[in-house]
């Protein structure tokens, strides 16, 4: 599902934020990266979404080629790409209905479909009463239950995780765990960035560990250190 | 893929009175801007109508002095007769001059009073062969220099007035509406990106979720559209209040000369084409260049 071959990412003004780095996950998996802030964690989740691209290597996802993918389909990656934050990136201004929904008119669903998807979502990530709520009026949890159900609505091969966590209280926490757990059962194939010690040793999933913008491991039923 | 109306026109009208102050300003200069344009061309069209109509009947007039001979009148008469470069002419009579200045002068009874037919000077209104001011003006003068000739109007001397006046009027409205356009564009250019800053969220979501980046244009691209047109629009009926204005002016008047800059409607029609146009020109040079530069895809 998602392969990087010796990527090397530079950015401008020469920090180099991942070296020579080389994975492979396969459909269905779930993957925690794990390392301290500013060892390549976000960069590694930017260049599979192709919000940047590698200075040196290939990048896989879904079988093509990310590097190579001229501009105009970008757009067409990104619908089976979801994304969640540490910040949520929902939408002040409209309910969390409309935030879910937005996520579907903006790449031209009809209104049938959304009428029907975004309900049963919304029921999903267990919201189905706030769906008339603005993200203001919600917990933590709960808005980051609203980024899921936005991320996750088109339902996309794979969902890119960075932080998800890092906002909320601990109990809060592992309810989004279990939700983002139960997507990944579905056969959605998970990517997590994460600080959260707690989480990555109670779930015992494969751990990537990056250092100073190196893969300084990889383990099938990893730990956090 | 489908672009939704629905969800385009939504997104545009949202944009649009997001910041109505922004938007009027920009539409209201765009308008500034365009009624002058459209000033411009009404009176380009009515200098061109007036020339046209000029040369149908382009004349000059041989008066002649009131106390000139007989014999003088005689041989002015033979040769315009003589005259190759004559068409026509015409000898008015003192009864015909008396009847003009009656006509002209019949709201002052005074001066219809002190003046009898004999003082008033007779005159040839002559059509010359080839209607072309500088020939016609060459003419006269071989007319002026005739016994008994007291001078020569040229209709053509006012019209040249005119022609250079208009002219010059004209060059400058339409540098006025040049230098306003530009400014409008730039105001446009601030006005979605405005609109650009205050929908980022927005568009970043748009862009991580897939939408494209058509998509994520159009709106933009449309509100500024949106503004131009509104302001042509604005112009539009300007410059018809403006035909108007002058219609008026001209019904008040027996002086027909300037009867060519009321336009046909068909000329309005086309003039606020030219508005249209230019209105939706320039609000898409102004979005798009907003859109080029902050919504690098």
């Amino acid at each position: 599902m998602i392969k990087l071959e010796n990527v090397t990412k530079e950015y401008p003004g020469g920090t180099t934020a991942l070296k020579n780095a080389s994975a492979d996950i396969a459909k269905g998996e779930f993957v925690f990266l794990v390392g301290a802030s500013g060892s390549g964690k976000s960069t590694f989740l930017r260049l599979l979404n192709k919000q940047e691209d590698p200075s040196e290597g290939r990048i896989f996802v879904a079988g093509k080629d990310v590097s190579k993918l001229s501009s105009w389909k970008v757009p067409l990656l990104r619908r089976n790409i979801g994304c969640i934050f540490q910040d949520f990136k929902l939408l002040p201004n409209r309910t969390v209905g409309e935030n879910v929904s937005f996520a579907l008119e903006v790449i031209g669903r009809p209104r049938h479909v959304i009428k029907n998807q975004v309900p049963a979502i919304c029921d999903l990530v267990g919201l189905g009463e706030m769906v008339d709520k603005y993200p203001e009026q919600l917990s933590g949890g709960e808005q980051q239950r609203v980024s899921i159900a936005r991320a996750f609505v088109n339902r996309p091969l794979i969902l890119l995780a960075d932080e998800p966590t890092g906002n909320l209280d601990p109990q809060t926490a592992i309810g989004i765990m279990r939700l983002l757990d139960r997507i990944n059962k579905t056969g959605t194939t998970v990517v997590m960035a994460t600080h959260d010690r707690g989480i990555v040793d109670t779930m015992r999933r494969r751990v990537i560990g990056l250092s100073a913008a190196e893969i300084v491991r990889d383990q099938a039923r990893g730990v956090y250190e | 893929m489908a672009l939704r109306i629905d969800y385009i026109a939504k997104e545009t009208g949202n944009n649009l009175i997001r910041n109505p102050s922004l938007t009027l300003a920009t539409v209201l200069t765009v308008a500034v801007s365009l009624a002058l344009l459209g000033a411009a061309l009404v009176i380009q069209r009515g200098v061109d109508g007036l020339n046209t109509r000029f040369e149908d009947d382009v004349e000059f007039i041989i008066w002649l002095n009131p106390d000139a001979q007989p014999e003088q009148q005689q041989a002015i008469d033979r040769a315009l007769a003589d005259s190759p470069q004559i068409a026509s002419y015409r000898y008015i009579t003192p009864e015909e001059t008396y009847a003009e200045f009656q006509e002209y002068f019949k709201d002052s009874p005074s001066v219809l009073e002190s003046v009898t037919p004999e003082q008033l000077p007779t005159s040839f209104r002559v059509v010359p062969e080839v209607p072309e001011l500088d020939v016609v003006e060459a003419l006269g003068q071989e007319f002026r220099q005739l016994p008994g000739v007291r001078d020569v109007d040229f209709a053509g001397e006012v019209i040249k007035r005119v022609n250079e006046f208009t002219r010059v009027a004209s060059n400058i409205m339409l540098g006025a509406a040049l230098a306003s356009a530009s400014a409008s564009a730039l105001l446009m250019y601030n006005s979605i990106r405005t609109a650009l800053f205050a929908r980022r969220r927005e568009i970043e979501v748009m862009r991580l979720v897939g939408a494209t980046n058509t998509f994520i244009r159009v709106p933009f691209m449309l509100e500024g559209l949106v503004q131009g047109i509104v302001g042509a629009g604005v112009s539009t009926l300007a410059v018809f209040g403006l035909n108007r204005v002058i219609r008026n002016l001209l019904e008040q008047t027996t002086f027909q000369l300037f009867d060519s800059f009321v336009l046909e409607s068909s000329e309005l029609a086309s003039v606020a084409l030219v508005l249209l146009a230019a209105g939706a020109g320039i609000g898409f040079v102004g979005s798009g260049i907003a859109i080029t530069r902050y919504l690098d895809a």
